[in-house]
């Protein structure tokens, strides 16, 4: 067995997968995150960590094309598998594995990639024309491919100088940052980054066009890529459940850097899913609900952190329990989770179109946190990003 | 107790310095993956296996580029935080041996520590991407708040010994370890050893809400440099802060080199376990509590080593 073999099995051990989830298409990365977590893989951070891109469902055309941005990102060697139903998952990562250990292969993917960094799409920089029916198309163009793990489309900050500088000028052909009066008065750059579609942690298909001075989201327009029209996720999207509830949870946790209960969370989520007793994992979560109470250094960091108040609560036409800071939803989250497996019905999912309002204003991290707080349905915006263009 | 006399050894040794600080690394990465591993429901000994896994990953996987990045300064800043690491080893001493005897040691190990700042930043700088440059910005924060906590912190060691030799602040704690009569002094050096390897409770700048922060764009060997960079940093921090705080090779039986190294890896597993009881410190909360408790505070501990030196004339 030569050396360059025995570094690829060693590297194939820790394989690092970037999991983009379709709209709809839980149930399945479920499936695939457990079927990763088995073989002691882990997930990646972006597609720059990934080795494996696997996509859970059928993708629209836009969030497809977005997908194949992100595969030309992927540093190699690199797999790709696409699983539509749960029982696919383990034989794609067979075949991912075997695919990264096959160096001549590898080799030869390599061979025929530009050496050059992928040109993405741009960011949207005017916000207003978002409803003339003339620009629709065009508009749709630019953005298409954006993706929240990689802004190096849209960022040429710090590059402004004293910005007095010619704005035509594009280093690399991206156009410079322009700048804006910050909430203090001071002149911060401003730049359009996207937020998704895919994001570790992230809702699935949501994509935020983020106005950020600074790392501050001072304007964000939602949107959903949803699936191909005629793609019917197998099994069906389940509805707010015990299972749902645990997976936002581990999301939060993991958000909060708090690896170790975001763990748990999951162990709970697919002990759920294979069927375990009810009251075990009842009790399971209330051992990590008690966990997370008794975090006061946790309470410390979050308190305060993305609050909706009552009355934008009913403003906006949200459940009261999602009143409070992101601790309060943590723990609200879970405790559904756990009257979720007695019987009781939970609080219907709400419009990503909400977020427009909540998040301007917000640190970067805020908002992640934010966003992972609510149960947000973008399943039942399917029509905003499969209209065929 | 016999006070140990140091001496400088030949330049030609550093080579086995940085071995077994990159063996230090190895075995606190390889434990923390065994304890990760243990709670993701996979037998332990799988994660001991985890670094070795990783950097076969990691030296197996091209490198990538961004449009428009600074190449130059990017890949600069990836290299230099293993670097850094190695300069910070140079003063402490390993038993009666250390590579560098200079007379202002502390201010040093200090120096390099700041070095951190710029690297980490133009690390998250150089891609030329949003969520690397947050990353290096929230790193800048976070360096803000723990670095004058982390100055008085290493000024009441030096305040007792009456010296910056770092030899001679190991003889200064031969009766008595500094960490008895200083433990403010000591938790704050291993919260700013936790602050400026960008690690467990204070690896926002890496966090998973910015997709990596820093890490973001790097893949290959580039990522490998900065992983590991950190885990060297932590290494040659808790080595220092045996040396200030826990005696150096101050121990019964065992030779003194080889204590050095026992209490450093006690002090590396000691954060490892701490890292999974806590979740992240969000930068914008650190600044406040860092100014406004830690830093009086700490200030009270050099206030009262003072007043204990002069006491003791």
């Amino acid at each position: 067995m030569d050396l360059s073999r025995r570094l690829a099995e060693a590297a194939v051990r820790r394989t690092c997968v970037l999991v983009v989830e379709v709209p709809g298409w839980a149930a399945t990365r479920y499936a695939a995150e457990l079927a990763i977590r088995r073989r002691g893989w882990r997930l990646a951070s972006s597609p720059a960590d990934a080795d494996v891109l696997l996509t859970c469902g059928t993708p629209g055309p836009r969030l497809a094309e977005a997908v194949g941005l992100l595969w030309e990102q992927v540093p190699g060697p690199r797999a790709r598998a696409t699983v539509t139903a749960r029982s696919a998952v383990d034989a794609a990562m067979e075949q991912a594995a075997a695919a990264l250990l096959d160096t001549g292969h590898q080799r030869a993917d390599a061979a025929q990639r530009s050496p050059d960094p992928a040109m993405g799409t741009r960011a949207e920089h005017d916000e207003d024309d978002e409803d003339s029916g003339g620009s629709e198309n065009q508009h749709a163009d630019e953005e298409h491919a954006s993706d929240g793990s990689d802004g190096d489309m849209n960022d040429s900050d710090m590059n402004d100088g004293g910005g007095d500088m010619d704005m035509d000028m594009e280093p690399g052909g991206i156009p410079l940052a322009g700048g804006a009066q910050d909430r203090d008065g001071l002149e911060m750059d401003v730049l359009h980054v996207p937020l998704g579609p895919v994001l570790p942690h992230w809702p699935a298909g949501l994509l935020l066009h983020c106005t950020l001075s600074g790392d501050v989201v001072t304007e964000a327009r939602p949107e959903v890529l949803g699936a191909a029209v005629d793609a019917v996720p197998d099994p069906p999207m389940p509805g707010a459940s015990a299972v749902d509830r645990l997976d936002r949870a581990a999301r939060l946790l993991y958000l909060a850097g708090w690896e170790a209960r975001a763990t748990d969370a999951l162990r709970l989520r697919d002990d759920l899913l294979a069927g375990n007793d009810d009251a075990s994992v009842a009790a399971g979560v209330d051992r990590l609900v008690a966990r997370i109470r008794r975090s006061w250094v946790l309470r410390w960091s979050l308190r305060g952190t993305g609050p909706i108040s009552s009355g934008t609560c009913e403003e906006l036409g949200l459940d009261d329990r999602a009143t409070g800071d992101v601790h309060d939803r943590l723990v609200i989250c879970l405790t559904e989770a756990r009257s979720a497996l007695e019987g009781d019905r939970l609080p219907a999912p709400v419009s990503p179109e909400i977020l427009a309002e909540l998040l301007p204003g917000l640190e970067i991290g805020a908002v992640r946190l934010l966003v992972a707080s609510l149960d947000l349905d973008t399943g039942a915006h399917l029509s905003t990003g499969t209209a065929a263009r | 107790m016999n006070a140990v006399e140091i001496v400088q050894v030949s330049a030609a040794w550093a080579p086995l310095g940085a071995l077994l600080l990159l063996a230090l690394a190895t075995v606190a990465t390889g434990l923390d993956g065994a304890i990760a591993a243990r709670a993701a429901g996979h037998p332990w000994q799988q994660g001991l296996r985890l670094p070795w896994a990783e950097t076969a990953r990691l030296l197996r996987q091209r490198r990538r580029t961004t449009v428009a990045a600074d190449r130059l300064l990017w890949r600069t800043a990836g290299a230099g935080l293993l670097v850094t690491a190695l300069l910070k080893i140079v003063v402490v001493p390993l038993g009666a041996w250390t590579l560098s005897d200079m007379s202002v040691g502390l201010v040093w190990f200090n120096a390099m520590d700041i070095l951190v700042w710029a690297l980490v930043w133009l690390a998250g700088w150089g891609p030329n991407s949003a969520h690397s440059l947050i990353g290096g910005y929230r790193f800048l924060g976070q360096a803000l708040s723990y670095e004058l906590p982390l100055m008085f912190a290493l000024t009441a060691p030096a305040t007792a010994a009456g010296s910056l030799r770092v030899g001679d602040i190991v003889t200064a704690q031969q009766g008595l370890w500094f960490i008895v009569w200083m433990p403010v002094a000591f938790l704050v050096f291993c919260a700013a050893l936790m602050g400026f390897s960008v690690w467990g409770p204070f690896s926002t700048p890496f966090g998973a809400d910015i997709a990596g922060g820093v890490l973001a764009e790097t893949s290959g060997i580039d990522r490998w440099l900065l992983l590991a960079g950190r885990w060297a940093l932590l290494t040659a921090g808790s080595a220092f802060g045996v040396t200030l705080f826990l005696g150096g090779g101050a121990g019964p039986v065992l030779p003194a080199w080889l204590w050095v190294l026992v209490k450093t890896g006690i002090l590396l597993a000691a954060l490892v376990l701490l890292r999974r009881r806590l979740p992240a410190l969000r930068p914008d909360r650190i600044a406040a509590a860092a100014w406004l408790v830690v830093l009086p505070l700490v200030l009270l501990q050099v206030l009262i080593v003072s007043v204990v030196v002069v006491g003791r004339g």
